[in-house]
């Protein structure tokens, strides 16, 4: 491919960037708005899965803490103390409590002045007080009572629960231990999306449940508790560099809320699978193809355009170039063709004088002269007539020419020089060559052209093969010469204004076959100049059946 | 046939009088005149058979003087003549009614030759009254 000019090249840079970034804005708006679309979609299924969730956790749990709570109320009412202070009766107790659900660590019975009447479970706390514990006093007050996650005497984090007893007038307090790890267990089950996190907090923002390693048990989580609210609430928070969104329920009681929470869905979640995307990646693709395709045929068109202007501006120049020539040539030749008229008069009234008187006899030599003289005039009027290429056939611009007859008679013009210098001309006439609408005079110039060149060419001792036929509707005309011939890569430079092959000291201006490609042009016709192999140039000339009106 | 009566106008002095010296050898009577105003005294004050007129003269062009005569004396033939060549021009001429367009240096025989013509032909065409 051509390398091309670099203005060229940057206006198809310019229109391929423009058509890009035209093509490409509606769709990376529209890749925006439906990934936010998208991405918004993801936001609500996420927030309704998320509150669904936490809805079904807190029915568990709230379901686990109030069974264990009616676990020990059961037993509290059904069995007597007296029966329960028997540690025996204590460990089946709390045996069956365990069947029916497990996570009863141990389980304890308190008389009201805050002493262990019984105690079965893995630690030694029978010879503890509990007077003046925040939950004896809570229990002694309420009835019932679970505690937060606590250290307690066994300094182990631990719940609690305990409910009342009255028997004879007299207090009583049945406490159990749960299994926190069974809580966690129970809050965490069924696991969760990959980055949420799900536990239980008391009022305190403390963590009452494990779920990631992350958790301690009753250390302050990284965000407060709400208020107290019922149902599910969902709010969206930042923490860190991300978005997330966290949803709460309070528990029966109001004294330890769920918290589960889990990253806002990003780009990442709206994924490959969107049509958006799909369609956003073949635009990218498509777009700028098609706006290379785009710029590189109209920057094409625009090229041709301007080769286009460029031709005819070159051409207009060749005629006004032509022209400037042909004003100078009429000037010159009036200026001159002036005075050789002035001296052919002056000189042919001496030879009519010198006719009639005794002249001749004294000297001989000058009748001679004197057609010298003309002859000299005579050969500068040629000059003159030829440079301005003057036809004296003034009539009708176009009518019917025998072309053969043009080209018989333009050679017996120079039939003459031809044999002096031992030149042939070789006919070699068609038949039947209809007659042409054309301009005898102006054809009749490009002849002796073309024939005068072929004539200087050969030099002398050849030959010039004339050719006449019909051809592509017209008639054609062919001038070969055995001379040396034309370089391959002058042949269309023969045409241009000023150039000859013939040296400085010719008598032709180079203009010659200028002149003949533009005669050839007004009348419709074409020439051109070809090499022969074996040496030798062919001139062509041909002329259509009508020439068209200009 | 009478002396053929010819009215050669031209403002190059040099070139009128040895073209009508010769042009008289021959047996043509021949007037000169410088310009186009000259010529047209000329034909008023005497008859020709044909006029010989240069295109490029000051005051006057040939042109113009051949509209005049064309107008004013319909049988006197007018023969242009000049050394500006230009296909432009002799068609302009041939338009006004030139009986031939030369150019110079014209071949004195060639001259000749197309004034007797055109005083024969326009002889013929206007019968003699």
């Amino acid at each position: 491919m051509r390398e091309e000019p670099s203005p060229y090249r940057r206006l198809r840079s310019l229109m391929f960037l423009v058509l890009t970034a035209f093509g490409l804005l509606p769709l990376v708006a529209m890749l925006l708005g439906g990934l936010a679309a998208e991405r918004r979609a993801a936001g609500t299924r996420a927030r309704s899965v998320l509150e669904a969730m936490v809805k079904n956790r807190k029915a568990t749990v709230d379901l686990f803490l109030e069974q264990k709570m009616r676990q020990l109320e059961l037993v509290a009412v059904s069995v007597p103390v007296s029966q329960l202070a028997r540690t025996p009766v204590l460990e089946s107790t709390r045996h069956e409590m365990q069947r029916e659900g497990g996570a009863i660590v141990d389980l304890g019975l308190i008389a009201a002045d805050g002493r262990h009447l019984a105690y079965v479970g893995p630690y030694d706390l029978l010879d503890k007080n509990y007077t003046g514990q925040p939950w004896f006093e809570q229990v002694m007050v309420r009835g019932r009572y679970q505690s937060d996650v606590f250290l307690g005497f066994r300094q182990f984090p631990h719940v609690i629960m305990a409910v009342k007893k009255r028997e004879e007038g007299r207090d009583y307090f049945l406490r159990a231990t749960l299994d926190t790890d069974q809580l966690s267990a129970l809050v965490r089950e069924g696991g969760l999306e990959s980055g949420a996190d799900v536990f239980v907090l008391n009022r305190a923002g403390e963590y009452q449940t494990r779920y990631a390693d992350q958790h301690r048990l009753m250390e302050k989580a990284d965000l407060p508790p709400p208020p107290p609210h019922s149902g599910v609430r969902i709010t969206e928070v930042s923490r860190g560099a991300r978005r997330e969104l966290v949803a709460t329920a309070w528990l029966t009681g109001d004294t330890w809320v769920l918290v589960a929470r889990q990253p806002v869905p990003g780009l990442a979640a709206v994924g490959w699978g969107s049509p958006v995307v799909w369609i956003a990646l073949v635009g990218l693709v498509l777009v700028p193809s098609l706006a290379y395709l785009i710029a590189r045929h109209g920057l094409h068109q625009i090229r041709s355009l301007e080769e286009e202007r460029a031709k005819l501006y070159e051409s207009v120049a060749q005629s006004e170039k032509l022209a400037a020539i042909g004003r100078l040539a009429a000037t010159t030749a009036h200026e001159i063709n002036n005075p050789l008229a002035i001296i052919a008069a002056q000189v042919g009234v001496l030879q009519d004088t010198i006719r009639d008187t005794e002249f001749l006899s004294q000297y001989p030599q000058l009748q001679d002269r004197l057609t010298k003289i003309a002859g000299q005039v005579e050969r500068g009027k040629i000059v003159t007539h030829r440079l301005l290429g003057f036809s004296r056939r003034i009539g009708p611009l176009v009518e019917p020419v025998d072309v053969v007859a043009a080209l018989d008679e333009t050679l017996s013009f120079v039939e003459k020089e031809a044999d002096a210098a031992r030149i042939r001309f070789v006919r070699d006439y068609a038949p039947d060559i209809p007659l042409v609408r054309s301009n005898l005079g102006q054809m009749q110039q490009v002849f002796l052209n073309v024939v005068n060149n072929a004539i200087d060419a050969v030099g002398h001792d050849g030959e010039v093969r004339l050719g006449i036929r019909c051809a592509r509707g017209g008639v054609e005309v062919v001038a070969a010469d055995s001379g040396p011939g034309i370089a391959e890569a002058d042949l269309e430079r023969v045409f241009e204004p000023f150039y000859s092959t013939k040296g400085g000291q010719s008598r032709h201006c180079g203009l010659g076959l200028a002149i003949c490609r533009e005669i050839m042009r007004s009348l419709g016709g074409r020439i051109s100049a070809a090499s022969i192999s074996g040496g030798g140039a062919a001139f062509t000339m041909w002329f259509p059946m009508q020439q068209e009106s200009r | 046939m009478a002396e053929l009566r010819l009215l050669l106008v031209d403002d190059e002095a040099e070139f009128l009088e040895p073209t009508a010296a010769r042009l008289s050898r021959r047996g043509i009577a021949c007037s000169t005149v410088g310009s186009g105003e000259d010529a047209l005294r000329a034909l008023r004050t005497a008859p020709f058979d044909c006029a010989v007129v240069d295109v490029r003269m000051p005051g006057m062009d040939g042109l113009e003087l051949l509209r005049l005569i064309r107008r004013d004396y319909p049988a006197v033939p007018v023969i242009l003549l000049t050394g500006h060549a230009s296909i432009d021009l002799g068609v302009r001429g041939m338009d006004l009614g030139a009986f031939e367009y030369l150019l110079k240096p014209v071949d004195l025989d060639e001259l000749l030759d197309t004034v007797r013509r055109a005083a024969t032909e326009a002889s013929g065409r206007v019968p003699p009254t």
